[in-house]
């Protein structure tokens, strides 16, 4: 019943698998990242795949799922730390249905699935968010956080509240699809970009 | 604020019918519809007032450990491991080690050097500060416990706890609560401390929850046992001085009349998380260990069925019985059309929309459309029928606005189709379609002209047809429905609205069947015909009161 949220055709890049990148976001180290298909990244939006843990290979930095948004001026950087002398990046796990809201940076080391979290955040390095948790706008995670499953947290620090209800699951699923299929493009839009 | 829509849970209540929706106290009676329970035996909605809570189990919100119940109470319901709690902001502590010896760097020690102590990262308290370090990073709860235990209330807990230990083994088991009880935490050791406080103390016994004809029975079946217990006398006597600090003694009023920064004395927040009353004095909190958290199950108040029972794993968001209503009742969304052609008007010269911009814009004496639309949760078609509950001329709204001429007309009127209308069934196949396109045609010809979606379709029949069927696809019916504001009203458009439903039950409820025969009365011409009712509340959002009004109010 929501109505749309449009945007500028031209802005955003729609891949095959159904993932709206806005070309005003900053996706370095693109190689390193992974969209699981109809995620949204917004624009302004900031995604540090270059910051890799050091070695050969390939390395995954950021992976996220399916149906995630990262709102607009997110900044999402893989969580780092000096382990017996040595520096090194640790990878970014993020589930499916997992909504960041606008101007929140996210140096999380796990986020389960159907998580929420709010505009203004800021989660700590190598917090671990549990499925279904979410976290109120404005809310300061401290690194090492641990927030369990089906929690509330808000605050600075970012300090339990309350249980969430037992549907959370399909409430957070419903509305990250609900997300998706109303963010289209405009269609009164004077000029259609050409497709790259 | 957006138009909203409460569900109604009845337990509060002694009718049937809920309190007229601009009373203060009815928001305690409405719940969103994801937070209701349903119970099948029952045939009635429950909520998180009126469910029975049971622990399932329990579990660190740091370190997510399973504790077994057996540990829980020797560990006296915190973390046994290594989960500190910063007494001054609250945040999890970590475990850090001194400072190497500038000399040796050669000598990696891995976990590092002793003394260590524990650290918040976020506001840098450290529990050097009050004195506590560990030789070793292993086992600090062990040491925090056993600091914990020899507090005086403590000991004394434990005294009061040995004295009354052969008592109650001896007194008969109370058993489970009675099936009608709402307290859930009857056990023996509740009942007799709360006897024992009635009896000791005038007055307290009119107040405490056992007053119910159930606990009155239980209380004065017990009452012969516990004049035979012998007396107790405190090891430690409340208000001696070795013993105030923080109890509100002469200690205290000589600490706050030298006082001299307000940061000295802790917040009721920072002592609040102690078991035992503490020092008033921040430079005398002590890291504490995280308090456990726990699943719960929840049972129906008068059957005991189960509504929620999560599965054991703590960290699973799955359960093993999930009644909610949302599987239940049809799901209701409301919307005011008028705000998304605000919204599409606002959109065409290139602004981005704001919804603080559109928060209220019914003015007064005007008649608004509104749609409501259900969505139908159940595997088979159902019929629905609202009605709307006349709001009262009411107290409140004339309180408010004033003038004795608006008693007696309701503010606003509310006009909603009358006859019943279909909800298609819910079918597993409409959640994969992930193309919209697909939504439209399933059954887009019942009153033609599906059109685009958004707020171009909105509008467009806003005006040629308000009230009634608006749509329907899949298991979504849109309905149509009126408001008509009067010119003096004011305050909040919100009204109660009862929806009925009525369903085949034969193969979507299969485990109702045992029960159809206690059920009989509500099983109309077909045996399989069920009809079920309840309440909702409809907030549609503020009245802007007329221009005159606004300046009469401007002058007050």
């Amino acid at each position: 019943m929501q109505p749309p949220i449009y945007y500028s055709k031209a802005e955003y890049i729609e891949t095959d698998t159904g993932n709206k990148v806005s070309r005003r976001a900053t996706i370095a180290g693109p190689q390193n990242i992974i969209l699981g298909g109809k995620t949204i990244i917004s624009s302004g939006a900031i995604i540090r795949g270059d910051l890799r843990r050091t070695g050969p290979g390939h390395a995954v930095v950021i992976s996220l799922g399916r149906y995630c948004l990262v709102g607009e001026s997110c900044v999402m950087r893989p969580p780092y730390k000096t382990y017996r002398g040595n520096f090194n990046y640790y990878p970014m796990k993020i589930g499916d249905h997992v909504h960041i809201g606008a101007n929140t940076i996210v140096e999380a080391a796990q986020i389960g699935n159907h998580v929420e979290i709010g505009r203004n955040c800021v989660i700590g390095k190598f917090t671990i968010i549990k499925d279904c948790a979410k976290i109120a706008d404005n809310t300061f995670v401290p690194p090492n956080t641990v927030i369990p499953a089906l929690s509330l947290f808000a605050g600075s620090p970012g300090h339990f509240v309350e249980d969430l209800p037992e549907s959370t699951q399909e409430m957070v699923e419903a509305m990250a699809k609900q997300y998706y299929t109303r963010f289209q493009p405009d269609p009164n839009e004077p000029t259609p970009a050409p497709r790259r | 604020m957006p138009p909203s829509i409460e569900f109604y849970c009845p337990c509060l209540a002694s009718t049937p019918h809920p309190p007229p929706p601009h009373l203060a106290s009815s928001s305690y009676s409405f719940h969103p519809l994801h937070n209701l329970f349903f119970c099948e035996e029952c045939d009635a909605i429950r909520c998180n007032r009126c469910v029975m809570v049971e622990v399932s189990g329990y579990y660190c919100p740091n370190c997510l450990f399973e504790v077994p119940s057996a540990s829980v109470r020797a560990e006296k319901n915190r973390c046994a491991r290594n989960c500190f709690m910063c007494p001054n902001c609250r945040n999890t502590l970590t475990v850090v080690p001194s400072d190497p010896p500038d000399t040796g760097a050669a000598i990696v020690n891995t976990v590092g050097e002793p003394p260590f102590f524990l650290y918040c990262n976020h506001c840098r308290w450290d529990s050097a500060e009050v004195g506590i370090t560990f030789e070793k990073p292993t086992g600090l709860a062990a040491q925090l416990q056993k600091y914990e235990d020899s507090a005086p209330e403590s000991l004394e807990f434990e005294r009061l706890k040995e004295h009354y230990e052969p008592h109650l083994r001896a007194s008969p088991s109370t058993g489970p609560a009675a099936p009608h009880s709402h307290h859930t935490h009857t056990n023996p050791i509740t009942a007799a401390a709360s006897s024992a406080l009635a009896r000791d103390i005038p007055g307290v016994g009119k107040y405490t929850p056992h007053s119910s004809s159930v606990g009155r029975n239980r209380s004065s079946r017990n009452k012969g046992n516990y004049n035979e217990v012998p007396d107790y006398r405190a090891r430690v006597e409340i208000g001696s001085s070795n013993f105030t600090m923080g109890g509100g003694g002469e200690t205290d009023v000589d600490l706050m009349k030298h006082l001299e920064d307000m940061s000295e004395i802790a917040t009721l927040e920072q002592r609040w998380e102690n078991s035992w009353m503490t020092s008033l004095q921040t430079g005398d909190l002590k890291p504490l260990r995280i308090p456990l958290h726990s699943k719960k199950s929840k049972r129906c108040p008068s059957c005991r069925h189960i509504l929620i029972k999560p599965e054991q794993k703590a960290q699973s968001v799955r359960y093993k019985i999930k009644l909610v209503a949302a599987n239940y009742l049809p799901a209701i969304t409301v919307s005011l059309p008028h705000l998304y052609a605000v919204l599409a008007a606002m959109r065409k010269p290139g602004k981005t929309p704001q919804l603080s911009d559109i928060e209220s814009t019914m003015h007064a004496g005007k008649t608004y459309s509104f749609q409501l639309s259900f969505t139908n949760p159940l595997y088979d078609p159902i019929q629905v029928r609202l009605h709307v509950q006349r709001s009262l001329p009411s107290s409140s709204m004339a309180e408010d606005g004033g003038g004795p001429s608006e008693k007696r007309r309701p503010p606003f009127s509310v006009t909603l189709p009358s006859s019943a209308f279909p909800i298609a069934a819910y079918a597993e196949a409409w959640e994969y379609e992930d193309d919209e396109e697909m939504f439209g045609v399933e059954e887009d010809d019942f009153d033609g002209g599906g059109g685009g979606r958004g707020g171009g379709r909105e509008q467009g029949r806003g005006r040629t047809k308000t009230i009634g069927i608006l749509e329907r696809r899949a298991n979504v019916t849109v309905i149509g429905g009126e408001v008509a504001i009067s010119k003096e009203a004011r305050g909040n458009i919100k009204f109660n609205m009862l929806v009925s439903y009525t369903y085949r039950s034969d193969d979507s409820e299969p485990s109702e069947e045992q029960s159809t025969p206690s059920r009989a009365q509500v099983q109309n011409r077909e045996p399989e015909m069920k009809t079920f009712s309840f309440y909702t509340a409809i907030d549609l959002g503020t009245i802007i009161p007329r221009e005159e009004h606004k300046s009469d109010a401007m002058e007050y």
